[in-house]
């Protein structure tokens, strides 16, 4: 398949008709890693959230496609089989479905019928990417995030974005919660899959994951929108310096959504 | 003795020549028939009896019917796994297996008329011990027209190598009829047992069907008893399921009921003994106008006995079900301990689900006694979370509901049976 296209123009989101992001614009190409960075309250997660097609959020304006086709037309289950893959913050728990059951439903769901996995293969290729991602072979049991640390949970998120072959990839701050030993493992899972084929977003509050994870562009989102945009060194800068200096720049006083300038 | 007999009392004395009855069973069956016609109607909290009559109406002389597909498969899985079972149907024995290589251990298996000839002395001093003639209605039912029950003992010390089987299977041409069954584990045995019952054939409505299940679990023994219904719209069924459970000996139900029909159950632990521990896992499917009203109730009389009752029910449909789960900590029983959890799907508006969760104790020192119970719609985030990794929306709800019922399934201990339970769901998910 042809390296991915991922474009957002406008991109307006509401939850209970109050609006959070407010114009959103956005071109990801495949190969490219970008992060969006931000202080708490500035939309970064309902953007994740509203991409995905999570029911709670409303998207008011905007488009977004991926390869020319309209995202936001499609169901949920049909985004993420178009190539799209959302790692949550707060994943759901599914008593009684296995994670290995559930992450073979999933590919075979991407694969279509007729192309299935066989079970085998499909069994030792987790198991390796189980191993890679230093989870222990129980997990593939275990029923789907039930009982799950916030450190198990996020893992699992990681490990299904290894084994689902997604085109592009959100990461929704996977690197709250995550000591360093597995954020060095996340941060491994993502260059592994780092390649023309795939492109990234990665939210995050701090520039610690990008130590791991080089970003090729690096976005701030303030009141709903991307209100700086530059190359790593941005992140760095915001690393030492905090938000006050760009805030300044851009006369901004409260930068949560809601609060206008 | 001038009085005209019942068509039912010709056709219980017919019966008890044709099987040679003993005198006391013969007299248990007169004063179990004596106490349901004099029993008074019945008043349930949940469920109206009021509409539903009692007549019972002796099986045809002899039962034409052949084997259901259903039946037909159970059996030749069960003949494959080399497993033991009886195999009734419309209150005939059709087929009595018991693996050559069970015989050394001393395990009878047997048709509870042969066992009352041939185990006289176990079966008379067993039946009705457990589950009284005269405690319901529905019992004392039983008790005067039971056919072609079950039997099971299991001597002391051994461990019965596979799982016993009674395959019920009512095909509708014997209306009323009354399974029963009576299981003995000895001291320090341990039995897995299975009862499948089978609705083949369109009922006619009306009638009434009573089963009872009793089991002893002597000291130390380790019983697993599993109950599969799946009755159809029509009869009204009751079902009596208890355990006797002595020092440390323990007992665990696996109970399922897939179906459209009418029941009452009840599936209790008479936790007699010191140290005894019980559980009961249920799991319900129920659609179209189907009435579930089933009780899972553990008695605690023994000192730090402990149980844990575990019940999950799926509605579709119009189908009303009332989840019970009643503990009572007798006093005296120190240090006893239970936990309930109850969980109901609801997946459509028009059906409706009551999980009820009782506690009775009367016996200050006791362990720790929980219970949670809740009743609603499938969780929006879960479907959200399935579908984001691309799976369809039907088939995200079918897998949530899977994931609720498949450990009850999972704990059921015969290949055979979790088969044809999975595939009774299976069956009704994909409507």
């Amino acid at each position: 398949m042809a390296s991915p296209h991922f474009k957002i123009t406008g991109l307006k989101v509401a939850v209970e008709d109050k609006e959070i992001v407010k114009g959103l614009d956005l071109e990801i190409r495949g190969g490219e890693i970008h992060a969006i960075m931000g202080p708490n309250g500035t939309g970064k997660s309902t953007l994740a959230s509203a991409l995905m097609g999570h029911p709670a959020y409303e998207v008011t304006g905007g488009q977004v496609t991926l390869d020319g086709q309209d995202v936001l037309d499609m169901a949920v289950d049909e985004r993420a089989r178009a190539g799209l893959f959302l790692a949550m913050q707060y994943p759901a728990e599914v008593p009684g479905v296995s994670n290995a059951n559930f992450i073979r439903t999933a590919l075979n769901a991407r694969l279509g019928e007729g192309n299935e996995i066989p079970v085998i293969k499909f069994h030792r290729q987790l198991q390796e990417k189980m191993k890679s991602l230093n989870i222990d072979p129980s997990f593939a049991e275990r029923y789907l995030n039930e009982g799950f640390s916030g450190g198990e949970k996020k893992r699992n998120e990681i490990l299904q974005m290894s084994m689902l072959n997604p085109r592009i990839v959100i990461l929704d701050e996977i690197d709250s919660g995550l000591d360093i030993d597995a954020l060095k493992i996340v941060a491994k899972a993502v260059n592994d899959l780092r390649s023309p084929d795939v492109g990234f977003l990665i939210i995050t509050h701090y520039q610690r994951l990008l130590e791991y994870i080089v970003p090729d562009f690096v976005h701030v989102m303030m009141q709903g929108r991307i209100v700086r945009s530059g190359g790593r060194e941005l992140a760095q800068k915001l690393e030492a310096n905090g938000y006050d200096w760009l805030k300044q720049e851009l006369g901004i006083e409260d930068e949560t959504v809601g609060a206008e300038a | 003795m001038t009085q005209e007999l019942s068509t039912v009392q010709s056709w219980l004395q017919e019966q008890a020549k044709a099987h040679a009855e003993p005198e006391w069973l013969r007299q248990m069956r007169e004063r179990a028939w004596e106490a349901f016609q004099n029993a008074p109607v019945v008043r349930l909290e949940k469920t109206d009896l009021s509409r539903r009559t009692w007549d019972v109406v002796p099986p045809a002389v002899a039962a034409v019917a052949e084997t259901g597909a259903e039946a037909g498969q159970l059996i030749q899985s069960l003949t494959e796994q080399s497993d033991a079972y009886v195999y009734v149907r419309d209150g005939q024995v059709v087929q009595v297996r018991v693996p050559a290589d069970w015989s050394e251990t001393g395990v009878i298996v047997a048709d509870l008329h042969s066992a009352a000839q041939q185990h006289a002395d176990l079966v008379q001093q067993y039946l009705g011990q457990v589950v009284s003639v005269e405690e319901s209605k529905w019992s004392a039912l039983n008790a005067a027209v039971w056919q072609s029950g079950l039997f099971v003992y299991v001597p002391r010390r051994v461990s019965v190598p596979g799982t016993v089987h009674y395959v019920v299977e009512d095909t509708g041409s014997g209306v009323g009829i009354a399974p029963r069954a009576l299981v003995i584990a000895d001291a320090e045995s341990r039995l897995a047992f299975a009862e499948v019952h089978i609705s083949s054939g369109d009922k006619p409505s009306g009638p009434v069907r009573s089963h009872v299940l009793e089991v002893i679990a002597k000291s130390g023994a380790q019983v697993t008893v599993v109950t599969n219904h799946a009755f159809h719209a029509g009869p009204t069924n009751f079902s009596t399921s208890r355990a006797r459970v002595e020092n440390d000996a323990s007992v665990d139900w696996v109970f399922t009921d897939v179906g459209d029909g009418f029941t009452v159950g009840i599936v209790e632990s008479d936790l007699v003994g010191s140290g005894s521990r019980s559980t009961v896992r249920a799991l319900g499917l129920g659609y179209g106008r189907q009435h579930l009203d089933l009780t899972a109730s553990m008695l605690h009389r023994g000192k730090y006995s402990i149980s844990d009752i575990v019940m999950h029910g799926v509605l579709r449909g119009r189908a009303n079900s009332i989840y019970r789960s009643s503990t009572h900590i007798f006093k005296h029983a120190v240090g006893a301990g239970s936990e309930q959890h109850d969980r109901m799907l609801v997946l459509d508006g028009t059906a409706r689900a009551d999980a009820i969760p009782m506690l009775l104790i009367d016996e200050n020192d006791v362990q720790r006694c929980g219970h949670a119970a809740s009743v609603g719609r499938i969780d929006e985030s879960q479907i959200y979370y399935l579908m984001s990794r691309g799976i369809s929306k039907s088939e995200a709800m079918r897998m949530i509901i899977w994931g609720h019922l498949q450990p009850t399934v999972d704990a059921i201990p015969s290949e055979a049976v979790r088969t044809l339970v999975r595939s009774r769901v299976d069956e009704e998910l994909s409507e």
